[in-house]
C-alpha cells in the first residue's frame, strides 16, 4: 500500500525561529502513528501544517499525490479530521447535533442531512459507543464521553486521516485506554491513517505501529516503538535521564525517570 | 442497530411547520394591534375594510390604513431585523449577550443616520446609506479594539461595544443639542427608539432589503452552527471562516444601518428574542433564525402596541419599553449564563 499523506522537506516558521524544519514524514492506510517530544518541539504544529490551518514556508504537504494547497477548505475536510485537544460548546447542542456537524464538509449550502448523511452519524456513533448519549447535551457529559463524542464527529466526517492532539490529556487511566483502544481499533478496522500526538509514552508506545519523536522541529527518531523509544533517545531530547525497560504483560517500551 | 430509526436532528418540515406557525401568530399580532389604539376598532370595522365595504367611516380607514398599518408593517420589519442581527452576532462572538444595540452597531448607525441629516440627505436614500456605513464602522471599530493577541474574546469586544455605543451616544446628544435644525431636535425623541413617524415607503424600502438579507444568512445558518463550536473547529470542519464572518458582519450592518435610520435605536430585541428561542427549540441555526426573526417582528409590534397605548393619548418611545423587558432581562442572562461564557 502507497502513502496516503506525505510531508516533503517542510518548514515552518511563526517568525523568528523555525517551528518545523527539514521535516519528512508520511503514512500510510491503517497506520497509527505516534508523535511524541517535549514542548515546543512542533508537535501541535506539525498537526495544524497537516490540516492546512498553518501554511508552511518550505517544501510540499501532499495528501493523496495532490499538495494540500489545491484543496479548499470543504474538500480537506472530507480528507482530515481533527480532534482537537480542547473544545468548548458556548451552546447547548445534542450529542447528534454536534456529530452531525461532521457532515457539514459534504452537505450544500441549503441542504440539510438525508438518509445517508444519518447512516454515516449513526456508524460513527455505534462505534465510538455513543449511541446512548446522541439526545444528551454536550454539557452534561464527562471528559471521556466527550472525547469519544468527538472522535465520532471526526469519523463522520468520513476522512482519511485523522489527527489527534493529545487526545487523553484531560483523561484518567480508565478513560485513557479506553481511548486508544477505540483509536487502535478504529484505525486498524477502517483502514484509517491515524496520527496521534501524546505525552503518554507508555500508552502511545502500546498502541501505535510507528513512533516519531521530534526534536526542536525536526524529526530525531523513527520507526517502531522499540526502535524509537530508548533511554538514550529519550535523554537526548528530554533532557533528563530515564530508565526504559518492558512492560512485563504487553512487552511495549515502558519509561520511568531514573 | 439495524432497526434504527434514522432521524436527522432537524428536518427541513420541522423548520417550515414552525416557521409557519410564527407567521400565524405573526398575522394575528397585526390584527390585534391594528385594533388597539388611543381609538378603539372594531373587528366589524377592521373586516369591512379587509373586504373594502364602502360604508366604513373615513376616521376610521385613516386611523386604520394611513396611520396603523404603516407602523406597524414597519414595526414588524425592523423586530425582524434586529432579532436575526441578534441571533448572527451571538453566533459570531460565541455569546449570548451580543446584540446589535449592546455592541453599539445600532447607535454607529444613528451616528451616520445623523450626519446624514445635517449634511441635508435624503431619508429614503442617503440617510439610511450614511447609517449603513456608521453600522459597518462599528462593528469593525469594536472587534478592532476588542481584538487580543490570541483571537478575540467576546467579553472585551461586548465590553469594547458598551463603550462605543456610550460615545456615539454622546456625539448625538451634542448634535441634537446644539443643532439649530428643526428636524434634529425630533431626533431626541428618536434616539430611544421611534416607531411614530412611518410610513409605506420606509416599508417598501426595507422588505426587500431584508428578505435578501435573510436568504443570504439563512444560506450561512451550519456555518454558524459550527462557528458556536469555535473558529479553529468550524475550520477543521470546512468552512471559510474568514469568508463566513466578513459577509454575516457586511449584511447585518446593512439591515441594522438600514433600520436604524427609520427606527432611532431601539434595544435589547436581539438579545430577548434569540434567547428564548434557543431555549425552547435548542441552538440549531437553521430553525433558530427563522424563529428569532419572526419572534422578534411579533415581539415588536407587541411592544410598539403597548407604547403607543399605555400612556394614551401621549405615547412613549417603543425603545423605553423594550428596555424595561431587555435590561432585567440582560442581567438575569449575565447572572445564570455568565460562568459559562466567561471561560473563554
Amino acid at each position: 500500500m502507497g502513502t496516503v499523506l506525505s510531508l516533503k522537506n517542510v518548514g515552518f516558521s511563526y517568525g523568528e525561529s523555525w517551528a518545523l524544519k527539514d521535516l519528512d514524514l508520511d503514512i500510510r492506510p491503517g497506520e497509527l502513528l505516534g508523535v511524541m517530544g517535549p514542548n515546543g518541539s512542533g508537535k501541535s504544529t506539525l498537526l495544524n501544517v497537516i490540516d492546512g490551518i498553518l501554511i508552511p514556508q518550505e517544501g510540499d504537504v501532499l495528501l493523496k499525490e495532490k499538495p494540500i494547497s489545491s484543496y479548499n477548505r470543504s474538500g480537506l475536510a472530507r480528507e482530515v479530521a481533527m480532534v482537537a485537544q480542547e473544545s468548548h460548546f458556548h451552546f447547548s447542542f445534542s450529542t447528534l447535533e454536534v456529530v452531525c456537524m461532521g457532515r457539514f464538509p459534504h452537505l450544500g449550502r441549503f441542504q440539510f442531512e438525508g438518509k445517508r448523511d444519518m447512516e454515516v452519524v449513526y456508524k460513527a456513533l455505534a462505534d465510538t459507543q455513543c449511541l446512548e448519549l446522541s439526545e444528551r447535551s454536550i454539557h452534561e457529559l464527562s471528559g471521556g464521553e466527550k472525547q469519544r463524542v468527538l472522535i465520532a464527529r471526526a469519523l463522520a466526517q468520513e476522512p482519511t486521516v485523522i489527527l489527534l492532539d493529545e487526545p487523553t490529556s484531560f483523561l484518567d487511566l480508565k478513560y485513557k485506554s479506553e481511548i486508544f483502544d477505540l483509536i487502535s481499533s478504529l484505525t486498524h478496522k477502517a483502514g484509517l491513517s491515524v496520527f496521534v500526538v501524546s505525552h503518554d509514552i507508555d500508552l502511545t508506545a502500546k498502541y501505535c505501529d510507528r513512533m516519531v519523536m521530534l526534536r526542536e522541529g525536526y524529526v530525531y527518531s523513527t520507526g517502531v516503538p522499540d526502535e524509537v523509544i530508548t533511554a538514550s533517545n529519550i535523554e537526548a531530547v528530554y533532557g533528563c535521564p530515564v530508565i526504559v525497560d518492558k512492560n512485563p504483560v504487553s512487552g511495549s517500551p515502558r519509561v520511568s525517570l531514573r | 442497530m439495524t432497526n434504527l430509526t434514522i432521524k436527522g436532528p432537524l428536518s427541513p418540515m420541522r423548520v417550515i411547520r414552525i416557521s409557519l406557525v410564527l407567521c400565524f401568530f405573526l398575522i394575528l399580532s397585526i390584527f390585534i394591534s391594528l385594533r388597539l389604539g388611543t381609538a378603539d376598532v372594531t373587528l366589524d370595522q377592521l373586516w369591512g375594510l379587509f373586504i373594502g365595504d364602502p360604508n366604513v367611516k373615513e376616521t376610521v380607514r385613516l386611523i386604520v390604513l394611513k396611520i396603523r398599518l404603516p407602523r406597524i408593517l414597519l414595526a414588524g420589519l425592523v423586530g425582524f431585523s434586529l432579532s436575526l442581527g441578534g441571533v448572527v452576532f451571538q453566533a459570531l462572538l460565541r455569546n449570548p449577550l451580543a446584540d446589535p444595540f449592546i455592541l453599539g452597531v445600532s447607535s454607529g448607525g444613528a451616528f451616520g443616520a445623523v450626519l446624514g441629516i445635517m449634511f441635508g440627505l435624503g431619508f429614503n436614500f442617503g440617510i439610511p446609506l450614511m447609517s449603513y456605513a456608521g453600522a459597518l464602522l462599528t462593528i469593525f471599530l469594536v472587534l478592532e479594539i476588542g481584538k487580543r493577541k490570541m483571537g478575540m474574546e467576546s467579553s472585551t469586544i461586548l465590553l469594547a461595544g458598551v463603550i462605543i455605543n456610550a460615545f456615539f451616544t454622546a456625539i448625538i446628544m451634542f448634535f441634537v443639542s446644539t443643532a439649530v435644525d428643526d428636524r434634529l431636535h425630533s431626533m431626541l425623541f428618536w434616539l430611544y427608539g421611534d416607531l411614530s413617524q412611518s410610513d409605506y415607503n420606509q416599508s417598501i424600502i426595507v422588505f426587500p432589503i431584508v428578505l435578501a438579507a435573510f436568504g443570504v444568512l439563512y444560506g450561512l445558518s451550519r456555518h454558524l452552527n459550527l462557528i458556536t463550536a469555535g473558529e479553529e473547529t468550524a475550520l477543521q470542519l470546512g468552512v471559510d471562516v474568514k469568508k463566513a464572518k466578513m459577509i454575516c458582519f457586511l449584511v447585518v450592518s446593512l439591515v441594522i444601518g438600514l433600520v436604524v435610520a427609520f427606527s432611532g435605536l431601539i434595544g435589547f430585541v436581539g438579545l430577548v428574542v434569540p434567547h428564548l428561542g434557543r431555549m425552547v427549540l435548542g441552538s440549531d441555526h437553521r430553525l433558530l433564525m427563522p424563529v428569532s426573526a419572526l419572534g422578534g417582528a411579533i415581539f415588536l409590534i407587541a411592544a410598539d402596541t403597548l407604547a403607543r397605548t399605555v400612556v394614551s393619548p401621549s405615547e412613549l418611545p417603543v425603545g423605553v419599553i423594550t428596555a424595561f423587558i431587555g435590561a432585567p432581562f440582560f442581567i438575569y442572562l449575565l447572572k445564570t449564563r455568565g460562568s459559562k461564557w466567561a471561560r473563554s
